[in-house]
């Protein structure tokens, strides 16, 4: 998702022009081991999340491994990280839990940017009263104990909206976890963006473009704007990483969506078969660990890329 | 401005916060309707009388507005109501409760401090050598395994196929470990701490670090070799000190993530604390327990963060209040 605007901005460069912003912060990006390696794991969960119907070894909700190997089947040829407790394939259920992992990771940071974006920007660019208003209500966003409340308004709206026609709405569960988590993330993406706005709006070439006669619209939307994506970038790349493991550990929790077939999900069924059935929990446990260490390691590459001066 | 006009100014931005989240969950509990209803919808020969009855004594014929009013009254006096599940009174299962929760976190957050102070210190003294990587290399691990990941594999290992500690709860109900009550309790402890602590160290050395290579560079620390001292006594005394100060400040954060997630982790380890009544209570809809709680622990979360807020402005003449 946030790879798009750069893989865009490569292919259409031309080549006569001088490097720009994107093409040189992946220049120095492919450079970084680590940042490489989070990439690289980024991209296989990717994969397997557009491919997992085609690689699964088995239906998603299989159970005739019961029939033959029994429930808590360890691993074997057929069943490479073994059978849980309901005789599903433990591989194919954690394959098909990385579309969900990414549809939260990336919805979430979706909602959080574009308030994100609007309140820091806002803030940044009017200053004064408007600025001081807005940081509190931030302040207030960061210091809440997010994932407690969370937790409750996962439950208690899960009783309200029984019988009501938002019930049809199709992983109704998961879409609110994702619009939770997107409604309480936003926070740092405000604060990163007003604090890129606010330094700036008081540079040369937004000074130049003001001079020309340039709209405020112009202004914010062509001049400021683009400068202060790679920053954000690096922040939203983490945030899905933590979207993530938040969901995870609703669903651990038992508050996840039942439909929906998640690592925390698989977790919360075969934790309590741990001593019969290690591997049950070991395997999306392992897939939650491989999917936030690659964005943790992609948004530090990131974050080396643009701001070269910040190394150490 | 002085430090008591920003203490004050921090304080009353503290407690419109605390009525903030107390007002988000009191909204969101009243429109699931009347709870007692909800929890007698399925058990027969309930008569409506009954019902009524039960939601007078817990006062819920009232409107909204003056229940929240009463509760927040009452809980200025100090009486957090009765769970409707234990029918005991939440001030002193919050107690009794959090005691359970700070034995674990507490000694999790000094531990990590010591050993982030030391192997931070390590490394950044041996800057890009092979011990710096791998300190570097194994903190951005850890800071990425989720929690209640490593406390699955601790049980796994520690519990499971060595036998070595127990992998729930605090105490044995039973027969105590090695017949002693002290040691029982300690030893039910030691996988829980292990777990809070992994996480706690893996962020803190990262940042320690960083903070060590950037203070090592200044001119004072040249100054202090120059002047002939030891190099233990430079960094141990001089630049460790400077780098402790942004760890300070940090820690307010890092505790408010160990007490937001303390359901989970209690939940891995099945431990009688706050996140484990948490998690009860709104799966009961124990309202009067999810409301305290809440309270509570954004209570604890805020004092948290005031009190290293104030600590960093005290402690480095530097940061200018504003």
């Amino acid at each position: 998702m946030t790879e798009a605007p750069a893989a865009a901005a490569l292919a259409t460069a031309p080549p006569a022009r001088p490097p720009g912003m994107w093409r040189q912060g992946w220049q120095r990006f492919r450079r970084n081991r680590t940042g490489m390696l989070g990439l690289t794991l980024v991209c296989i969960v990717v994969l397997v999340a557009l491919s997992c119907a085609w690689i699964a070894p088995y239906e998603p909700n299989d159970q005739s491994a019961m029939m033959r190997f029994g429930s808590r089947e360890g691993p074997t040829w057929a069943h490479l990280f073994g059978t849980d407790r309901m005789g599903y394939d433990v591989l194919t259920r954690v394959l098909y839990g990385a579309p969900t992992a990414l549809a939260v990771g990336i919805g979430a940071m979706l909602v959080a940017s574009v308030i994100g974006i609007l309140i820091g920007g806002i803030s940044g660019y009017l200053g004064g009263m408007a600025d001081e208003l807005l940081m509190r209500f931030t302040e207030f966003f960061l210091v809440i104990p997010v994932f407690i409340v969370i937790l409750a308004v996962v439950r208690l709206f899960g009783i309200v909206v029984v019988g009501s026609p938002l019930e049809s709405i199709p992983y109704l569960n998961l879409m609110t976890i994702i619009l939770l988590l997107g409604l309480f993330g936003w926070p740092s993406i405000a604060r990163m963006t007003r604090a890129e706005f606010l330094r700036l709006k008081e540079m040369e070439f937004v000074e130049a473009a003001r001079c020309i006669g340039a709209t405020r619209r112009d202004i914010i939307l062509r001049h400021i704007l683009p400068n202060a994506l790679p920053s954000l970038v690096v922040i939203v790349a983490l945030g899905i990483g933590g979207a993530i493991l938040a969901e995870a550990m609703i669903s651990f929790l038992g508050f996840g969506d039942p439909k929906a077939i998640s690592w925390g999900q698989l977790l919360f069924f075969n934790y309590e078969a741990l001593k019969v059935a290690p591997w049950a929990s070991i395997a999306p446990g392992s897939a939650i660990f491989m999917t936030v260490l690659g964005f943790n390691l992609l948004a530090d590459g990131l974050s080396d890329a643009f701001n070269p001066r910040l190394k150490q | 401005m002085g430090i008591t006009r920003y203490i004050v100014r921090r304080l009353m931005f503290s407690v419109a916060l605390v009525l903030g989240v107390s007002v988000i969950i009191f909204t969101l509990i009243n429109a699931i309707g009347n709870p007692v209803e909800i929890l007698l919808a399925d058990r027969p020969g309930i008569t409506q009388e009954a019902i009524d009855a039960i939601s007078r004594y817990y006062n819920l014929d009232q409107p909204p507005l003056i229940r929240y009013f009463v509760w927040l009254w009452n809980v200025v006096r100090g009486d957090f109501g009765t769970s409707i599940v234990y029918n005991q009174p939440v001030g002193d299962m919050l107690f009794t409760w959090g005691l359970e929760t700070m034995k674990i976190q507490i000694p999790a957050i000094l531990i990590s401090l010591v050993a982030a102070i030391f192997i931070a210190v390590t490394a950044a003294t041996r800057q890009y050598s092979r011990v710096d990587f791998g300190v570097m290399s194994g903190a951005l691990l850890g800071q990425s395994l989720p929690g209640f990941f490593v406390g699955i594999i601790l049980i796994l290992v520690f519990s499971y196929w060595l036998g070595i500690f127990p992998s729930y709860g605090a105490y044995s109900t039973r027969r105590m470990l090695m017949g002693s009550g002290l040691i029982d309790g300690l030893w039910h402890m030691v996988l829980p701490v292990a777990m809070l602590a992994f996480f706690n160290t893996a962020t803190l050395t990262l940042l320690m670090r960083s903070n060590m290579v950037d203070v090592l560079r200044h001119d004072f620390i040249m100054a202090a070799r120059a002047s002939g001292l030891p190099e233990r006594r430079v960094v141990y005394r001089h630049a460790v000190r400077n780098a402790f100060i942004p760890v300070l400040t940090y820690l307010g954060i890092l505790f408010g993530l160990m007490l937001g997630t303390a359901p989970v982790t209690e939940t891995v380890f099945t431990w009688p604390g706050l996140g484990f009544l948490y998690i009860q209570a709104i799966q009961q809809l124990d309202y009067p327990v999810i409301m305290g709680e809440t309270m509570i622990i954004t209570v604890m979360l805020v004092t948290a963060t005031l009190l290293t807020d104030i600590a960093y402005v005290l402690i480095d003449p530097r940061i200018r209040l504003e």
